[in-house]
């Protein structure tokens, strides 16, 4: 692992984030407490899989188990799979507040068995994801620390320790991997201050400046509105030479990424809108008999499904009319909050049922 | 396995942590080493939490069985969880169900300031920042936080970004809400079948209500809300040059005071702006937003020196509606004057009078 960087150590997850897998089986995690990604080698134990099915029910309640909680205490963040055992990896969040605490979950496929994954003594890297206060921010939250965090200082004859941390932060909303020479991890993120539609690109291995390595990402609306905002999910296809991306306010918009210039404004084409009262969750890419395809999880309506090369074809919305866009079905699969590629011919999907009980459940791409 | 029975079989300490004690019982597991034991290899006690589904087949709660004298111990790898109920099987019998308990210390945290904290705010409104007096809990936003329409006192359903991810800073003390962006962009498919989230001229109510909890657990001291009235959209790029600047005596430690003629956004305002004196140094000093967020004023460290001073503005201070220096929220197209503004910081020369 040393090729890439990583080196014995710890990652110190505050808040779970997004996961993804990167290459040679390590795991990315967005931690948004701290505003840090880290790369870990999970050193999954699992064999290579096969090309079948996996299911299973009440993956909430079992994890609960596992942890010593009700499932309501279970905050599952994000999901993915490893590319060679097809073990299910989720980011959980076990319990609220101080007592919180982010847990890495490894589900085996295909016996279902549930443990945690160490991360501390493992490989690791780390970069910090830029909202770092800018150095003309002074402005920090100062409160007194418990343990020997923080600095000194002294005034009037007393020293005492204090924790400074920055008002303003950035949470990760997606991370995606491409591979190339070197990779990079796409990350997008969500300001608590300013209203702004950065997708920062990390090359992997992790160097030492990431703060230039950003782009603006514009899109128009029916040819009228041009705006930014920022990105809720997205997904890289054709192997990485473009994305597709769904925001915040909902449209969906393809722009290119092969290319592009750090620090480029980029301005996108809406394709589709999933309508009002409605949020993206999550997008996959998978093939079936040689077509490239987009699954488009959300809150509101069944699975969406668009083909590659209906979105390359597609002309830039100008009308606001419903159904917009590109052609696409929308599946009889409601509750999927999150998708992953489980194999060749399977998708994986978390799906909430009208209970509130969360499942994993295969899709079959042949069939979707 | 036989069943093994335990004389008792209670919440304790074991090495310092918590752990549930089963007294009695390492003579009856028999030749169960002292100290630490992989559970796995010893399923004889087994500890789940009590959950909402038939726990058919769930796994065993992680932790380790640690021989202490006659008693073992299971001392979890993740911490028992205040108030909840967890089942002690011993041999696969259910030999106990414990419930931890669940302090109920008293409330001490409290809302601090809602922003803006302008009487009226243009209809097209995008962000809200909620300040509490102590850590909170993540979680609690969606069902704790509301716009309640001020005539009716009926919540304005689906006004504010829904699911997804809380926003925070880094000590959870302050919160950022924001209004449904997909309800104000112009032209989209939301804003046309929902509408805006607010009525101009419709007043409403910003309320935080006592179960939004504290990192500790605690419910708040009490509910807090702030009323607006709601004016015109505001679709103007923030023009730091239309602001007006009443430049201070020189000599003297008399405030900089800079009127901006509309609202800004107060988290953006504290650090968007800031002063550089002749020598191009910053100026040292206490700066604070004026009322409404419509002004601001830094009263300097030492007496302002002679000369030329610069008000530094970064482009991104944006308005209540999340116009900035540099753009608009939304841009027509059409409209010549929506076209971009400056992307690198602006300066506004004043000299102390």
């Amino acid at each position: 692992m040393s090729e890439y960087g990583l080196r014995p150590g710890s990652a110190d997850v505050q808040s779970a984030g997004p996961i993804t897998f990167g290459p040679a089986g390590i795991l990315f995690l967005a931690d948004n407490g701290s505003a840090t990604v880290f790369a870990v080698d999970v050193a999954d134990p699992g064999r290579a899989a096969g090309p079948e099915p996996f299911d299973l029910a009440d993956v909430d309640a079992r994890i609960g188990s596992y942890l010593g909680c009700e499932s309501g205490d279970v905050d599952i963040r994000d999901m993915a799979v490893h590319p060679v055992s097809h073990a299910v990896y989720l980011s959980v969040q076990r319990g609220r507040g101080d007592a919180g605490q982010a847990v890495l979950v490894r589900i085996g496929v295909p016996d279902g068995t549930v443990t945690d994954v160490p991360l501390d003594q493992v490989p690791v890297a780390q970069t910090a994801i830029g909202d770092a206060p800018a150095a003309d921010d002074q402005r920090q939250d100062v409160t007194l620390p418990t343990g020997d965090q923080g600095e000194e200082i002294t005034y009037g004859g007393r020293t005492i320790r204090i924790l400074r941390r920055p008002i303003r932060t950035s949470t990760v909303t997606d991370m995606a991997y491409v591979d190339g020479d070197p990779g990079a991890l796409l990350v997008a993120g969500l300001s608590n201050e300013e209203f702004s539609s950065r997708l920062r690109r990390i090359p992997f291995p992790f160097g030492d400046d990431v703060t230039g390595n950003s782009l603006e990402i514009f899109h128009v609306s029916h040819g009228k509105w041009e705006t930014a905002a920022p990105i809720r999910t997205f997904v890289p296809y054709d192997h990485g030479a473009s994305i597709l991306a769904s925001y915040t306010c909902t449209p969906v918009v393809h722009f290119p990424l092969a290319g592009l210039a750090p620090g480029s404004k980029v301005v996108g084409r809406t394709v589709a809108e999933l309508g009002s009262m409605n949020q993206p969750l999550d997008m996959v890419s998978f093939a079936d008999e040689g077509e490239e395809y987009l699954l488009v999880a959300n809150s509101s309506h069944g699975l969406i499904k668009i083909a590659c090369r209906d979105i390359d074809g597609q002309a830039a919305l100008t009308t606001p009319q419903e159904p917009v866009g590109v052609p696409r079905e929308t599946k009889d699969l409601e509750g999927i909050t999150r998708l992953a590629n489980l194999n060749g011919g399977y998708v994986l999907a978390l799906q909430v049922d009208g209970d509130g009980r969360r499942h994993l459940r295969s899709l079959k791409s042949a069939s979707l | 396995m036989s069943r093994v029975a335990a004389a008792s079989i209670a919440w304790s300490q074991c090495g310092g942590a918590d752990c549930v004690r089963l007294s009695g019982l390492a003579a009856g597991l028999g030749g169960l080493a002292a100290g630490p034991s992989d559970l796995a290899a010893r399923p004889g006690v087994e500890v789940r939490p009590e959950l909402g589904v038939v726990a058919g087949g769930f796994p065993a709660m992680a932790g380790r069985l640690v021989r202490d004298g006659d008693d073992v111990c299971f001392v979890p790898r993740f911490p028992f969880v205040d108030g909840t109920r967890y089942t002690i099987a011993v041999g696969g019998a259910t030999a106990a169900v414990l419930t931890r308990p669940r302090p109920q210390p008293p409330a001490t945290t409290e809302v601090l300031a809602i922003y803006p904290t302008a009487a009226k705010v243009p209809r097209n409104l995008l962000r809200f920042y909620i300040w509490f007096s102590a850590p909170m809990s993540e979680g609690y936003a969606a069902g704790h936080v509301r716009l309640v329409d001020a005539a009716s006192n009926e919540p304005l359903t689906g006004a504010v970004l829904p699911g997804g991810s809380e926003l925070w800073s880094a000590d959870r003390r302050r919160l950022t809400i924001l209004l449904d962006p997909a309800r104000i962009k112009r032209g989209l498919t939301a804003q046309r079948q929902a509408g805006y989230p607010l009525r101009r001229g419709a007043p409403f109510r910003v309320v935080v209500d006592d179960g939004f909890r504290d990192a500790l657990g605690r419910a708040l001291r009490g509910a807090a809300e702030r009323g607006y009235a709601v004016g015109a959209d505001e679709r103007r790029r923030v023009d730091p040059g239309a602001w007006t600047v009443l430049a201070p005596s020189g000599g003297t430690r008399e405030p900089l005071e800079v009127e901006f003629g509309r609202p800004l956004d107060q988290g953006l305002l504290a650090r968007c702006l800031h002063v550089t004196g002749p020598d191009g140094q910053p100026v040292a000093g206490g700066a604070e937003p004026g009322p409404g967020e419509r002004s601001w004023r830094l009263t300097p460290g030492q007496p302002w020196a002679p000369g030329g001073h610069r008000l530094v503005v970064d482009p991104v201070l944006e308005d209540l509606a999340g116009n900035s220096v540099s753009r608009v929220f939304d841009r027509d197209l059409a409209r010549p004057e929506d076209r971009p503004g400056p992307d690198q910081p602006v300066t506004v020369a004043f000299r102390p009078r």
